[in-house]
């Protein structure tokens, strides 16, 4: 982005423009699983406020949502639900791995937890903790953003 | 609150100036054995307040249907406990309480009646009568147990599996089905998991595995 110097305009590639917008309004889809939920909803609380980076409005459908953040673990019951939620968002979509169960089952190495929910759907950003600090979560969705402003579209696999 | 005169034979509560002695206990599930709170309000009542009483599969719908006649309206529980080398290996239980009847005594309501069912039923033929006509919500318990130790009721309404996916096999809560699952049923593992050479920062998972896998050949291409 551009500004002309002396003149109210700025220069911009539109994709560019796009991109800003896109990053800036990144939805996550209102999906709680297990404890991590807990840091998950504190992050959009005054006290981290997930609404500074245009993240705050957690949709109730997945046709409206952006990102998904898999707060919690994931049963082998739930992991069907799951793929079919992240198969009805529209892409371009985005998956954060919240926490050590959703990235690799976590202390539950058992019959009914899956072990790592990147075996269902691919995802982007791994969050380390048991659970995560909020602010891990902010830095994993500032990661996301990162990602679109580079021109991603989802599938990047990094660490937080 | 004054002590009725009481059904609960643990009336040895000492009231000192309005204040229950037991309400300075440490945790009010560690009552002490013998004692009963008389106010319903203050601590739960003791865990060894329940009658138990083991009966044989055969007597036991008519000895439930006879505690029920008699006035244990709720049953708070039913679960199975799996012992695995014992004769016979299962215990169903049966948690019953004996609701107060509108005019009852404080005492009643403070220690209501409680009883524990068990009956014993061995692997091989684990089946036991249905008392959701008896207790509506034995419903969902019943399946539970059918689901998780396998062992069936007849006359359930619907006896279908309640937290594992339909087409599970096996019952996990018997001691002998393996924490992991079987083969068939084994958790996937993720791919990541079985690699040690995949640069820091990029597990390999759904779209980005092919991604990886063309670092890969360029590394080796390079190193070559």
């Amino acid at each position: 982005m551009e500004m002309i110097p002396g003149r109210q305009f700025f220069l911009a590639r539109l994709d560019e423009v796009a991109r800003w917008a896109q990053s800036s309004s990144v939805w996550p889809l209102t999906m709680g699983l297990a404890c991590c939920a807990i840091e998950m909803m504190s992050v959009q609380a005054p006290q981290y406020d997930i609404a500074r980076l245009g993240s705050e409005v957690f949709r109730a459908s997945p046709r409206q949502a952006d990102l998904m953040i898999v707060s919690g673990r994931v049963s082998r019951k739930m992991a069907p639900i799951i793929k079919r939620l992240y198969d009805q968002m529209a892409d371009p979509k985005w998956v954060i791995s919240m926490g050590a169960c959703a990235s690799s089952g976590g202390v539950f190495d058992n019959y009914a937890i899956v072990q790592g929910v990147d075996t269902v759907i691919p995802v982007d950003v791994y969050v380390p903790g048991c659970p995560p600090t909020p602010d891990g979560l902010l830095y994993a969705v500032n990661l996301i953003q990162q990602q679109i402003r580079a021109g991603g579209s989802g599938g990047l696999a990094v660490r937080a | 609150m004054v002590a009725a005169g009481s059904r609960c034979a643990h009336d040895a509560v000492k009231i000192t100036s309005g204040r229950n002695e037991r309400t300075n206990l440490p945790s009010s599930q560690t009552p002490l054995p013998g004692s009963c709170a008389v106010d319903p309000t203050s601590v739960r009542p003791a865990l060894d307040d329940a009658e138990v009483e083991r009966v044989e599969r055969g007597d036991l719908r008519a000895r439930l249907i006879a505690l029920r006649q008699a006035g244990a309206s709720m049953l708070l529980d039913l679960g199975a406990v799996d012992y695995l080398e014992r004769v016979p290996r299962f215990d169903v239980v049966y948690h019953l309480l004996f609701l107060p009847v509108s005019g009852a005594k404080i005492a009643d309501v403070a220690c209501p009646r409680r009883m524990r069912i068990l009956v014993g039923i061995s692997a091989d033929d684990a089946m036991l009568p249905s008392v959701v006509d008896l207790w509506p919500n034995a419903d969902w318990a019943e399946r539970e147990v059918f689901d998780l130790f396998g062992i069936r009721f007849e006359g359930h309404p619907n006896l279908t599996r309640i937290q594992m996916p339909a087409d599970w096999e096996g019952h996990p809560l018997r001691k002998d089905y393996p924490v992991r699952g079987f083969v068939g049923e084994a958790t996937p593992r993720p791919s990541f998991a079985s690699k040690s050479n995949v640069p820091a920062g990029t597990p390999p998972s759904g779209r980005v595995a092919e991604a990886l896998r063309e670092q890969v050949s360029r590394a080796t291409e390079k190193s070559s």
